[in-house]
C-alpha cells in the first residue's frame, strides 16, 4: 500500500495542475475573446467611424474579433479540468461531509464509518468512469460534433475519461489505503486539508 | 393503466408546443388507449441533462418519447438540415409535409433515425431576428452576439457577420439577461414562453421569404414501442406521421400571431422587411447553401440531390 | 413500493447517510441512483442516464465560473491582495464590533447578484474572505455562519438568473419582478447587519475589535489596495454594464489577480502550483455535489414527490393563510435537499394555477410578484437552516477547523433574522409590491 503512495500523488498532483493549466487556458482564451469583442464593437461605433473612419476601417479589416467558438471549448475544457480534479480531492480527502454525530461516537465505529465511505466513494468513482466510457463509445460511433468549431464530441468524452479514469484509480487505492489504515494502525494517506509538500 | 410512458422536452409547460401539440397528441394516445397508456410529461428537462442529451434519452430509455431538435446534435442528421437552410421553408406545415415525406423517401427512418421510432418530423414557423439593437441589413449583425438553434442556422449567421452562440432555447432568457447574447433568432410561437419581447424589444421579420426554420423530431425508445401489444401500437401510429407532423407545424405557425401581438401591444419595434429589403440578405445566404452542398458531398449524401427533392417536395406541398 | 412511496423514504436514507458522515455529494449520488433503480425497476435507466450525466453537469459553461472565481480568489490570497483589501476595510471598520463581517456580508451580497449561484458565491467568498475574517478574531462558526447567509443575498439582487425563470413560469412581468425584488433585498442586507450587531453583543469574544485608526493611516492602507480595486471593480462593473457575461468576468479577474501577483513577483511556480491544488480541491468538492443534486433530483422529478405534495397542499381546502404558510413550509424543507432552480421548475408549474385562485385582497398581477418573492426567499433560507444546508456544507469544508456545530449554533441567528423577514414580508405584501 505505502509503496504505491508516491506513484498514487504524483497521478493526483499531475492530473490536478494539468487541470489548473486547462483552466488558465480558458481564462486566457476568454479574455481574448473578450478583447476581440470588445475591439469589434469599437470599429463598429459611432464614435470611432465618426471621428476617425479610416482607423475604424483598419481596425474592422485587421479581422480581428471574438474567438470563434470560445463558449464551445469553455465547455470541453472546464469538463475535462473539473475530472481532472477529482483524484486530489479523493487523496486530500477534500469532501464535504457533515462530522456532528460521528464526532460523538466511539472512536472506533467512526473510523469505521470513514472507511466503509472510502470504498463506496471508490466504487461510485468507477461507476462513472464506466459510464463515462460507455458515453465515450457512443459519440466515438455517432459522430457527434460541436455547432460552432465542429470538432468531435468524442474528444471532449475521452480528455474527460483518462481524468475520469485516473480518478477511479486513485479512489481505489485510497479506499484500500484506509482500511489498511485502521486494520494495521499505522498513517498511509497523506493528512486532510491542502498541507502541501 | 398498463403502460406509463415518459414524455421528456426542454419547454415549461405552459408553452405552446406541450399545450397545443404534445399534450393533445398525448392526451388522445390516452384515451384512444382506454386508459391502458398513461403518458406521463415531464416539461422543462425535469429528469435532468440538458437539450441536446434528450435523442439519446430516447435512444437508451432514460425517457419513452422525447421532443428534440436534430440540430441539437450536429453531426448525426446531417440530411435534415436542408430545410434549415436559408430561404428554404415557404410556411410550416407545408416544409413539415416535405420533411416527412423526403425523411420516407430516403428512409432515414432505417438509417439517420434506425435507433429509435420516429411519431412525427415538423418544423416550425417563419424564424425571426429578435435583438437589442434594430436589424435591418445583415451589416447589422457585425459583432452582435446571436444565439442560433442549431449547426446550419450557426453558420448561416457566422457567414452574415454576427458571432454566433450555439444554445438550446431554455438558456436564451438567461443568456440574454446576463449579457451572454444581445440577439437570437426564434419564431414568434415561443416568444412568450421566454418572455423575449421584455428582454430585447427589436424584432426583425422575412415576411415575404422566410430566412430560415429548424426541424424538431418526437421520438419514442424502440423497445417501448416494440413493448406495446399490437393493439396500443395500432393507436399509437394512428397518431403520428405525415399527418400529424403536419398539423404539428401548422400549429407551431398558427401560434405565432400570439406570439407577435405581445411585441406590438408591448409597443416594440417590428422591422417588416420588404422584398428589396431581403435582396441583401439572399445575397449574404448564398454561401451557406453552397458550403452545405460542398460539405453533403463530400459526406458522399449528395448535397445538391437532397436540396433539389427537398425544394421540389416544398414547392408541390406549398401550392396544393 | 410505489415511486411516491420510494421519493418519501429517500429523505430519511439520505439525511441518515449524511449524519453517518457520507460525503454530501456521495449520499445525494447514492440515493439518486438508487432511487431510480426502484422506481424504474431496473437499472438500465440510470445506467443510460449516467452515461452523459457526469460529462455535461461538469461541462456547463455558466458553472465554469466557479472554478475561475476560485482560481482569482486564490491569486488574490497568495499574492496578498486580499490581505490587504481586508486591511482596509478593517482600518475603516476594525474599530466597530462586527465591522468586518458587515463589510463580508456587503461583499457576498454584490458578488452573488452578479454570479447567480449562491454556492459559487459561498464559496468564492471563503477562499477570499475566510482566513481574513479567522486573522481578526472572528470565530470559526461565526465566520462561516456570515458568509453563509451573505451568499443567499444574491437571489434578491438583478440580474438573478432565478427570478427570470420564475417570470417565465408564471408569465410576469422580469422588469417588476426586479423592481419588487428591491425593497426585501435591502431589508435583508439590513436584517443581517442587526443580526451581526446583535451577535458580537451577545458573543464579545466573536469578534476581533480595536481602537479606532487615525485617517492617515486608513488612506495609506486604501492606497494599498488600489490594483485590488481596479480588478474587483472591472469585474463587477464590466458584468453589471454588460461588457461581458459573469464567466467572462471571472475570466478577467482571474487573469487580472493572476497578473498582478506576477507582478508583485509572489507568483512562483511553487506557490502557483499550491493556487491551483487548493482550487482543484474545492473545485471537485463542488461539483461532486453538483453531480449528486442533479441526480437526486432527477429522481425526486421522477417520483412525483414534490408535484404530489403541491398538488396535495392545495388541494385541501384550507384557507388561503394556511395555503400559503403550508407552501413556504415545504419550500423550506426541500430548500435543504434540491438545488433551488429544480425545485422551482417542479413545483411553480403546480402550485401556481391553484395559489393565483385564493383571495389575499391583491390584484393578480400583484399576488404573482408577491407570492415569487416569498417563494425566491424561503427557498434560499432552505440552503443555510440546519441540519441539511448546501451553503452551510460547503463553506464548512472550506474551513477545517471549525466544527459543523460551531457553524450551526451561529447559522441560527441568521435565519432567525431571514424567519422575521419573511413574517414581515407576508403580513405587509405592500412592502414588496410599493415600489410597482
Ligand atoms: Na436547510
Ligand atoms: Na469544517
Amino acid at each position: 500500500m505505502t509503496a504505491l503512495r508516491p506513484l498514487v500523488t504524483l497521478i493526483a498532483r499531475v492530473m490536478a495542475l494539468l487541470g489548473g493549466l486547462v483552466l488558465v487556458a480558458l481564462v486566457i482564451l476568454t479574455c481574448l475573446s473578450v478583447i476581440g469583442r470588445g475591439l469589434v464593437t469599437l470599429g463598429h461605433s459611432d464614435v470611432l467611424t465618426g471621428a476617425a473612419p479610416g482607423l475604424a476601417g483598419w481596425l474592422n479589416g485587421t479581422g480581428v474579433g471574438p474567438i470563434p467558438g470560445d463558449f464551445e471549448l469553455v465547455e470541453a475544457g472546464v469538463a475535462f479540468a473539473i475530472f481532472a480534479f477529482l483524484p486530489i480531492c479523493q487523496l486530500r480527502s477534500g469532501h464535504a461531509t457533515v462530522d456532528i454525530f460521528t464526532n460523538l461516537m466511539p472512536g472506533g465505529i467512526a473510523r469505521t464509518l470513514v472507511v466503509f465511505w472510502e470504498i463506496v466513494l471508490a466504487l461510485t468513482l468507477v461507476l462513472i468512469a464506466w459510464r463515462l466510457y460507455e458515453g465515450f463509445s457512443d459519440k466515438l460511433r455517432n459522430g457527434q460534433t460541436t455547432f460552432l468549431l465542429q470538432f468531435p464530441v468524442w474528444w471532449a468524452y475521452g480528455a474527460s475519461l483518462i481524468a475520469a479514469s485516473a480518478a477511479a484509480l486513485v479512489g481505489v487505492w485510497c479506499a484500500a489505503a484506509r482500511a489498511a489504515e485502521t486494520v494495521t494502525g499505522r498513517p498511509i494517506m497523506p493528512p486532510p486539508g491542502e498541507a502541501d509538500h | 393503466q398498463e403502460y406509463t410512458l415518459r414524455l421528456h422536452q426542454f419547454l415549461p409547460a405552459q408553452a405552446n408546443v406541450p399545450v397545443q401539440v404534445l399534450d393533445v397528441w398525448a392526451d388522445t394516445i390516452e384515451e384512444e388507449s382506454g386508459g391502458r397508456i398513461e403518458i406521463q410529461r415531464y416539461p422543462a428537462m425535469q429528469l435532468g441533462g440538458t437539450p441536446p442529451e434528450l435523442y439519446d434519452q430516447a435512444v437508451d430509455g432514460v425517457a419513452d418519447i422525447v421532443w428534440t431538435l436534430p440540430g441539437y446534435t450536429p453531426g448525426r442528421f446531417p440530411q435534415t438540415e436542408v430545410f434549415e437552410l436559408p430561404f428554404m421553408m415557404t410556411d410550416a406545415e407545408a416544409t413539415s409535409r416535405a420533411y416527412w415525406q423526403l425523411a420516407e423517401e430516403q428512409d432515414w427512418f432505417s438509417s439517420i433515425f434506425s435507433d429509435v421510432h420516429v411519431l412525427g418530423l415538423w418544423v416550425h414557423g417563419p424564424g425571426v431576428i429578435h435583438s437589442g439593437e434594430p436589424v435591418t441589413t445583415p451589416e447589422d449583425l457585425a459583432g452582435v452576439k446571436l444565439r442560433a438553434p442549431t449547426r446550419v442556422t450557426n453558420q448561416l449567421f457566422t457567414n452574415l457577420g454576427a458571432t454566433t452562440v450555439g444554445m438550446p432555447v431554455p438558456a436564451i432568457p438567461e443568456s440574454l439577461s446576463k449579457g451572454v447574447i444581445d440577439a437570437t433568432v426564434i419564431p414568434w410561437e415561443v416568444t412568450p414562453s421566454i418572455r423575449l419581447t421584455e428582454l430585447v424589444t427589436n424584432h426583425t421579420e422575412f415576411e415575404a421569404d422566410p430566412l430560415y426554420t429548424a426541424t424538431f423530431v418526437l421520438a419514442m425508445n424502440q423497445a417501448a414501442y416494440d413493448n406495446l401489444p399490437e393493439d396500443l401500437q395500432q393507436v399509437i401510429d394512428d397518431n403520428s406521421g405525415l399527418e400529424f407532423s403536419a398539423m404539428a407545424g401548422a400549429t407551431m405557425q398558427e401560434y405565432d400571431a400570439p406570439g407577435r401581438e405581445i411585441a406590438v401591444e408591448a409597443g416594440n419595434n417590428i422591422i417588416t422587411l420588404t422584398e428589396e429589403q431581403i435582396e441583401p440578405w439572399r445575397a449574404a445566404a448564398d454561401q451557406t447553401i453552397e458550403n452545405w452542398v460542398a460539405e453533403m458531398d463530400g459526406q458522399g449524401l449528395d448535397g445538391t440531390a437532397l436540396l433539389d427533392r427537398a425544394r421540389a417536395l416544398i414547392e408541390e406541398n406549398t401550392s396544393e | 413500493m410505489s415511486n411516491l412511496e420510494i421519493g418519501f423514504w429517500s429523505f430519511p436514507v439520505l439525511l441518515g447517510m449524511i449524519f453517518l458522515r457520507a460525503p454530501i455529494g456521495l449520499a445525494m449520488f447514492l440515493c439518486g441512483i438508487g432511487g431510480l433503480w426502484l422506481a424504474t425497476g431496473s437499472d438500465s435507466m440510470f445506467l443510460a442516464k449516467l452515461k452523459s450525466e457526469s460529462y455535461s453537469t461538469f461541462s456547463s459553461y455558466s458553472l465554469s465560473i466557479i472554478p475561475m472565481f476560485l482560481l482569482m480568489g486564490q491569486f488574490a490570497t497568495l499574492s496578498g491582495m486580499s490581505q490587504a483589501l481586508f486591511r482596509a476595510a478593517e482600518s475603516f471598520l476594525g474599530h466597530r464590533r462586527g465591522g468586518v463581517a458587515m463589510a463580508a456580508v456587503g461583499a457576498c451580497a454584490g458578488f452573488g447578484a452578479i454570479c447567480g449561484s449562491s454556492l459559487a458565491t459561498a464559496a468564492t467568498m471563503s477562499r477570499v474572505a475566510l482566513p481574513e475574517m479567522r486573522r481578526y478574531g472572528y470565530s470559526g462558526g461565526f465566520s462561516t455562519a456570515t458568509l453563509a447567509a451573505g451568499g443567499t443575498l444574491g437571489i434578491l439582487i438583478p440580474p438573478s438568473v432565478i427570478l427570470v425563470i420564475y417570470a417565465i413560469l408564471t408569465e410576469q412581468n422580469i422588469a417588476k419582478l426586479f423592481l419588487a425584488a428591491f425593497i426585501p433585498g435591502l431589508l435583508a442586507a439590513l436584517g443581517y447587519m442587526i443580526t451581526i450587531s446583535l451577535y458580537v453583543r451577545r458573543h464579545p469574544d466573536a469578534a476581533g475589535t480595536r481602537p479606532p485608526v487615525p485617517m492617515a493611516e486608513r488612506m495609506r492602507a486604501l492606497a494599498d489596495v488600489w490594483p485590488v480595486l481596479l480588478v474587483f471593480g472591472l469585474v463587477v462593473g464590466g458584468i453589471y454594464l454588460g461588457w461581458f457575461t459573469p464567466t467572462e468576468g471571472a475570466a478577467v479577474g482571474a487573469a487580472g489577480t493572476g497578473l498582478l501577483a506576477l507582478a508583485s513577483g509572489n507568483l512562483t511556480w511553487a506557490l502557483f502550483k499550491q493556487s491551483v491544488i487548493s482550487t482543484a480541491i474545492a473545485t471537485a468538492m463542488i461539483f461532486f455535489i453538483i453531480l449528486g443534486a442533479a441526480l437526486y433530483n432527477s429522481f425526486l422529478a421522477l417520483s412525483q414527490v414534490p408535484q404530489e405534495l403541491s398538488a396535495w397542499v392545495v388541494g385541501q381546502g384550507f384557507s388561503p393563510w394556511l395555503v400559503l404558510t403550508l407552501i413556504l413550509a415545504f419550500y423550506l424543507v426541500f430548500g435543504c435537499l434540491m438545488d433551488s432552480l429544480s425545485m422551482i421548475l417542479l413545483t411553480i408549474p403546480i402550485f401556481f394555477p391553484v395559489v393565483t385562485q385564493l383571495d389575499f385582497g391583491l390584484s393578480a398581477e400583484g399576488f404573482a410578484i408577491w407570492f415569487g418573492i416569498l417563494v425566491l426567499i424561503v427557498v434560499e433560507v432552505g440552503l443555510i437552516t440546519p441540519p441539511v444546508g448546501m451553503n452551510l456544507f460547503i463553506i464548512n469544508a472550506m474551513d477545517r477547523d471549525t466544527p459543523m456545530l460551531a457553524t450551526y449554533r451561529a447559522v441560527m441567528w441568521f435565519v432567525g433574522s431571514d424567519i422575521a423577514r419573511v413574517v414581515l414580508l407576508v403580513l405587509f405584501p405592500s412592502i414588496t409590491l410599493f415600489l410597482l
